[in-house]
């Protein structure tokens, strides 16, 4: 097997462990690595090209015609400074210890500072700085603190595109996560678990619930079954779910006109999906044939954690380059998360190491498991700038993958100068190859200067926004 | 919501409001007597007790009395009454200082009586029974209700996300929202679980399919030529040597019946010369036989429709290797493959089915049959059939809805079974079918609908069937059974609640109760995913477990978490003290946990009921496998969490969270100059710094109590080769010198404490929301009746089922009488569905 580059200076456990998982992985959703473009994929995209164009601007599209994506990929509880952060600036630069497995791709890639979030912190709320770091990062705003009742943050940059252009695609949007098991009993500080565990937000007080499963996220974007049954098992069941829709929308309606007003909300939480299903029928048939991703359905969740990252990782690649859908997000893990990770021989809990009071055993730790992270996101950029688009461009290039945390420095609980790497060239947009000093900007800024290359018009603000960031 | 920031309009809105609301949540006294009663017996309280630290101009805790622009906000203010209300009954405040005086009883229950009555304006014989959001099935009460109205198993927690959790449960109603995505995943469930579920057709042809491993006779690899096959496709009969196996087949007519035999055979990964023949044989005569040799895998399928005679049938299978003689059972001269190792070519029987008679008068209803359709196939003409519909599906749609629907809906549904059935090749019971699954994806299936019962007061009794719902889901998960519902149709479940709840507990769905509850207040749930690192907990002694292992393993932490679900179930069946809970000489161990805990004498894998030696510091969950690792850390104790836990959910004071800015502590840890401090060393950093102190004070001795129990609550005298210390104090003052003593304290000095946590926990559980300032009354009428009735768990749990909250609500508009039904319900809900 090729030996990946991202692990030629890692330790010889990590390496067996990737190699191993990597193996393993072939045999299940990995077989597509080598594949050349989905010609399924083209059709689609020229038309939504077009489509857009005739509506007056393109959305979500390259100046050579080609989808243009973005996804949010979120690591949990800070990131080891010392190792995060490049030396030297602009153009000029090295990556440092954390960012090694990217360097093939620096070239495509920015290292953004000094960004904040102001509303991840303290302020008048106290403690729960995990939960607001998670609710926060790409709501940029502040959650309410409350552990059940009128739970509140803000709507997230990922929906506020998909909502204008998620027609565009089969699916407006995709919500990953890596984290399937729920800790019992309450999360932080009086803050719901809701904000721990989603970090996109449909409207202020409804989160996207992430998909852990990776089989299910298959089947739902590549149909179930074996190859040729995945078009008919489709079919037949938008064709059951449409006989379906009517009879629960006029159902749905006809209870709320009864209800209280927070029990009203809760109807119209369901009469929003009916209807954005919907809405997915009537489309799909201007779609044409599902995608074929030329490869196996994944059997579930995989015990190991890595491998787990890597099927979600690759699903996200597949459902970009199949353009199935522009925009994603992928919650690696709640921060705050615990996690262990015996497979690169580090026992204790991730939070716990995290709070390393300087201790240089742990501060080591800390270091190995940014850098364990990174190797698993290095190996889909990997992927995503192999993988050629329909203008001859790689898939990366046609991307904008935002990797980051809403914590900067663990011990700390600190929110400024965030951990955030921008990955892809944004169809040409963005000037990649740089580390970018912000200078003390919201985070939420860089999230305009995204909606703003993906065509969305009319978006002002997106939580503590205060206009474009520019230079990126 | 009103603001506390605008006192001025404050009391004028509230005169309108006392107005509006007399009779229901009344205000006991005027707001203007409450001001009055403040000036006049309350602040001279405040001042002898509190104003040290909480007025002119200092504000512990961010708390200062004296910087309201008027007596009338400081009232208003509930969260701060609420706070004071929590902190001066637990004896938390003002703080036990030496010499310093403490409130005496009176004063206590001075103060009280007024947060309650006169701040809160609650109304001892009208509690306000709060609002409770309309919730939707979570998880696992969306797999139990499938499970009783469908009659199958849908794993939810694989196909659907996590819910979100709030206020330490996943059964709230505020946070269980739903996305997109869900709403996408109810539908498809819909479709898998009604094609499961609900047949497509009335009459199939029988059909009766044995695998592999109900073969049974002489020779082949096991020698029995059955049992340890692979996946069901049963056991291997190896080429190389002469078995025989035979299956007998009972049929009751003579008729055709068409015979499937499918065999699989399978090489080895190395190529193996090993060859011979595989002959069937039906009643003694020969029907195929196939030569087989090394293949990597190869399924060979034979059917022939064959003419029975009523009565047994036999198909047999023989291996006869080449060079063996056929019918013999001597074992044929070894063939060995190239590199010396014995030949590994197998046949499998996958499986031989029997369908038949082929003649379709002989069919018969598929399983399941009657459950969906009691009164057999439907009619042929048009309006029979819509009127069976009609039937079918509006007794299944009450059922599912646990209450009854009214003559629209039902024809709703008729329209959509009948936009089926209609159709060419369509059968009308896949139409039936199509209605299901918009039953199983209508909101009034997935979110409990509430209703109050007829009437216009604006706080009102739930009705029968709210009342149905919300006993079985709090007492069982899922949805009401026949006789729950039967009741609430007569108007009898609230006189029939006493022997019904009885019933219920008597049930083995009562077990969610224990599970949903114990596994969320407590943790247990989390003991079988909490990274515990054995080899890291245990250090140097690991090797020392018996048969080598040091693996914290599946059976292991399954049993810890039997042992504590267990005790729980065994206090509720048996009406014992919640007290036991916490302190008690028995517990139920297996061996296996009873040799981590060093108990003698348990043998045998089977969790059971164990007398605990005399002295023993288990008993109670706080010394349990269970709540012990839940609250460590991947490699070792950590008694902040473990104080924590005990704060929280025993004695239900959580000390504030942390500061945003935790100082950091490195240069303290520098006092130790490069040695290793030990774990209560560096605590006693923590709690010497002040801004540390006021809530470590609380947790770390709590926690510390039990550092005699490793991360895996394993006992040991010593860690890091250093003496434990346990003695310790409470903030309250009761001191203790081993964990046995804590026990003791917190059933005795602090039993009302601990009597509040749970009725909280319990309360919050049942009602499906969380706690406010609103419920201190319904809360302080279930601890007054635990504490009168000694603590019995049946006080805590009619506790709950009677109080105001979970018999009442406030009804939405007074106008409208009824949420669900405006015309006249046309179906009995009682209408038995299931078989």
């Amino acid at each position: 097997m090729k030996k990946l580059p991202t692990v030629s200076r890692a330790d010889a456990a990590l390496q067996r462990h990737l190699a191993l998982s990597r193996r393993q992985f072939l045999r299940g959703v990995g077989v597509t690595l080598a594949l050349p473009l989905f010609e399924s994929a083209i059709p689609g995209t020229l038309r939504a090209a077009s489509a857009t164009a005739a509506a007056g601007g393109p959305m979500a599209t390259t100046a050579s015609g080609a989808p243009l994506r973005m996804a949010f990929v979120y690591f949990p509880n800070g990131a080891h400074q010392d190792n995060w952060w490049p030396a030297g600036e602009g153009s000029a630069f090295q990556l440092g210890k954390t960012m090694e497995p990217v360097a093939p791709l620096k070239s495509s890639l920015q290292v953004l500072g000094g960004l904040d979030h102001q509303n991840a912190k303290a302020g008048n709320d106290g403690a729960g700085d995990h939960a607001r770091a998670n609710a926060t990062f790409l709501t940029g705003a502040r959650a309410r603190k409350t552990d059940s009742a009128d739970i509140q943050v803000g709507v997230s940059v990922d929906q506020v595109v998909a909502q204008k252009m998620g027609h565009l695609t089969r699916f407006s949007s995709l919500e990953l996560s890596c984290d399937a098991v729920r800790k019992s009993g309450r999360c932080d500080s009086g803050y719901s678990c809701a904000y721990q565990y989603n970090i996109s937000w449909h409207s202020a007080s409804v989160p996207m619930a992430p998909e852990p499963n990776p089989r299910l996220v298959f089947e739902r974007l590549f149909g179930s079954g074996k190859g040729a049954e995945r078009q008919a098992n489709f079919k037949l069941r938008q064709s059951t779910q449409k006989s379906l829709l009517d009879f629960v929308m006029s159902d749905a309606r006809s209870l709320q006109s009864n209800l209280g007003a927070h029990d009203r909300a809760k109807l119209d939480e369901y009469l929003t999906g009916v209807r954005e299903i919907e809405q997915r029928i009537q489309r799909a048939e201007s779609f044409g044939d599902l995608p074929d991703p030329q490869a196996e359905a994944p059997t579930g969740i995989p015990t190991d954690y890595g491998e787990h990252m890597d099927i979600m990782y690759d699903l996200l690649a597949m459902a970009f380059e199949t353009d199935s859908t522009r925009v994603a997000t992928l919650l690696l893990a709640g921060d705050g998360s615990n996690k262990a990770y015996p497979q690169i021989g580090i026992p204790e809990g991730h939070h716990y190491c995290s709070h390393h009071r300087n201790d240089p055993d742990l501060v080591g730790k800390i270091a190995r498991i940014d850098r364990y992270y990174m190797d698993h996101f290095a190996r889909v950029l990997k992927r995503l700038d192999e993988k050629k688009d329909i203008d001859g461009r790689s898939v990366l290039h046609n991307s904008m993958i935002v990797y980051g945390c809403g914590n900067s420095d663990g011990n700390r609980h600190t929110h400024d100068n965030l951990p955030i790497l921008l990955a892809g060239t944004g169809g040409g947009t963005l000037n990649s190859g740089r580390y970018v000093k912000a200078g003390g900007r919201p985070m939420s800024d860089l999230f305009l200067s995204m909606t703003d290359r993906m065509g969305v018009k009319g978006v002002e603000r997106i939580g503590d926004s205060s206009g474009v960031l520019k230079g990126v | 919501m009103l603001s506390p920031r605008a006192p001025a309009r404050l009391s004028a809105v509230r005169t309108i409001l006392v107005g509006m609301a007399a009779g229901a949540v009344a205000w006991a006294a005027e707001p203007g007597a409450t001001v009055v009663n403040f000036r006049k017996n309350i602040e001279p309280l405040l001042k002898k007790y509190c104003y040290d630290c909480h007025a002119d101009g200092v504000s512990k805790g961010k708390v200062s009395f004296d910087t309201f622009s008027s007596d009338a906000e400081l009232v208003g203010r509930h969260d701060l009454w609420f706070a004071a209300l929590k902190n001066v009954r637990a004896g938390i405040m003002p703080p036990l200082e030496d010499g310093a005086e403490r409130p005496s009883a009176a004063e206590v229950a001075q103060l009280t009586h007024w947060i309650k009555y006169e701040a809160f304006g609650l109304n001892p014989s009208a509690p306000d029974p709060g609002r409770v959001t309309v919730r939707r099935l979570n998880r696992t009460e969306y797999r139990n209700t499938i499970n009783d109205l469908m009659g199958v198993e849908f794993n939810s927690d694989s196909e659907f996300p996590p819910d979100d959790t709030g206020n330490g449960f996943d059964n709230i109603g505020d946070v269980l929202t739903v996305s997109p995505l869900l709403l996408e995943k109810y539908l498809q469930a819909a479709e898998f679980i009604v094609d499961r579920a609900v047949p497509k057709v009335a009459k199939i042809m029988t059909e009766t399919t044995a695998t592999g491993r109900e073969f049974r006779g002489a020779g082949g690899a096991g020698g029995g030529g059955a049992g340890k096959g692979g996946g069901g496709s049963g056991a291997p009969l190896l080429i190389t040597r002469p078995a025989k196996v035979s299956r007998a087949f009972h049929v009751d007519q003579a008729e055709t019946y068409k015979i499937t035999a499918e065999l699989e055979v399978r090489g080895s990964f190395d190529f193996d010369p090993g060859r011979g023949t595989v002959i069937c044989r039906v009643d003694g005569v020969e029907w195929f036989r196939e030569a087989i040799a090394w293949s990597e895998k190869k399924t060979l399928s034979h059917v022939k429709d064959m003419t029975w005679s009523a009565g047994s049938h036999t198909v047999a299978f023989e291996i006869v290797p080449d060079g063996a003689k056929e019918g013999s059972t001597e074992k044929a001269a070894e063939v060995t493959g190239p590199n010396g190792t014995a030949t590994r070519v197998d046949v499998r029987i996958v499986s031989v089915q029997v369908k038949g008679p082929l003649d379709p008068k002989h069919w018969t209803a598929p399983a399941n049959y009657a459950r969906f359709f009691p009164d057999g196939p439907a009619p042929a003409d048009a309006a029979g059939r819509a009127r069976y519909a009609a039937k079918l599906l509006g007794a299944f749609a009450a059922r599912a809805y646990r209450r009854p629907v009214d003559a629209a809906h039902v024809a709703k549904l008729v329209e959509i079974a009948r936009g089926t059935y209609t159709q060419p090749g369509r059968t009308f019971e896949e139409g039936i079918g199509r209605a299901m699954m918009g039953v199983l994806a209508s909101p009034r299936f997935l979110f409990r609908i509430e209703a109050p019962l007829a009437g216009s007061a604006p706080v009102a009794d739930v009705d029968d069937y709210t009342l149905a719902s919300r006993l079985s889901y709090f007492l069982w998960s899922t949805m009401p059974d026949d006789e729950l519902i039967r009741l609430a149709s007569r108007g009898e479940l609230r006189r029939e609640l006493r022997p019904q709840v009885a019933r219920m507990l008597a049930d083995p769905k009562a077990q969610s109760l224990v599970k949903n509850f114990i596994g969320q207040w407590l943790q247990v749930r989390d003991i079988e995913s909490v990274p515990i690192n054995a080899r890291a907990v245990l250090g140097p002694s690991a090797r020392r477990n018996r048969d080598g292992r040091i693996e914290f393993d599946g059976p292991m932490r399954r049993a810890m978490r039997s042992e504590t679900e267990m005790c729980f179930d065994h206090i509720l069946k048996e009406d014992r003290s919640v007290l036991e809970l916490l302190e008690s000489n028995y517990t139920f161990l297996n061996q296996q946990l009873a040799t981590h805990y060093g108990i003698p004498d348990v043998t045998g894998d089977q969790m059971r009921l164990v007398q605990l030696p005399p002295g023993s510091p288990r008993g109670g969950v706080l010394t349990q496998g269970s709540v012990l690792a839940v609250t460590s850390n991947p490699t070792r104790t950590s008694p902040v969490k473990r104080g924590l836990f005990v704060l929280d959910n025993i004695l239900g004071t959580p000390p504030p969270p942390p500061p945003p800015d935790v100082p950091a502590l490195e240069d303290a840890a520098k006092a130790f100059k490069g040695r290793e401090p030990k774990l209560s060393e560096m605590l006693a950093v923590h709690r010497a710094n002040k801004l540390c102190s006021s809530c470590h004070e609380r947790m770390d001795p709590l926690g510390l109590a039990f550092e005699n129990f490793n991360a895996m609550g394993i006992w040991r005298d010593k860690e890091s080769q250093q003496t434990i210390e346990v003695a310790g104090q409470l903030v309250t003052g009761e001191k203790f010198a081993s964990v046995s003593e804590l026990k003791h304290i917190l059933t005795h000095e602090r039993h009302l404490d601990y009597y509040r946590c749970i009725t909280e926990k319990l309360l919050t559980y049942g009602l499906g929301r969380g706690l406010d300032h609103r419920d201190t009354e319904s809360v302080d009428q279930i601890v007054d009746r635990l504490e009168r009735e000694g603590g019995k768990m049946s006080a805590l749990l009619f506790g709950v089922i009677d109080s105001t909250p979970f018999q009442k609500l406030r009804r939405v508009n007074p106008s409208v009488t009824s949420i669900v039904s405006e015309s006249p319900t046309v179906t009995q809900v009682s209408t038995k569905v299931s078989p």
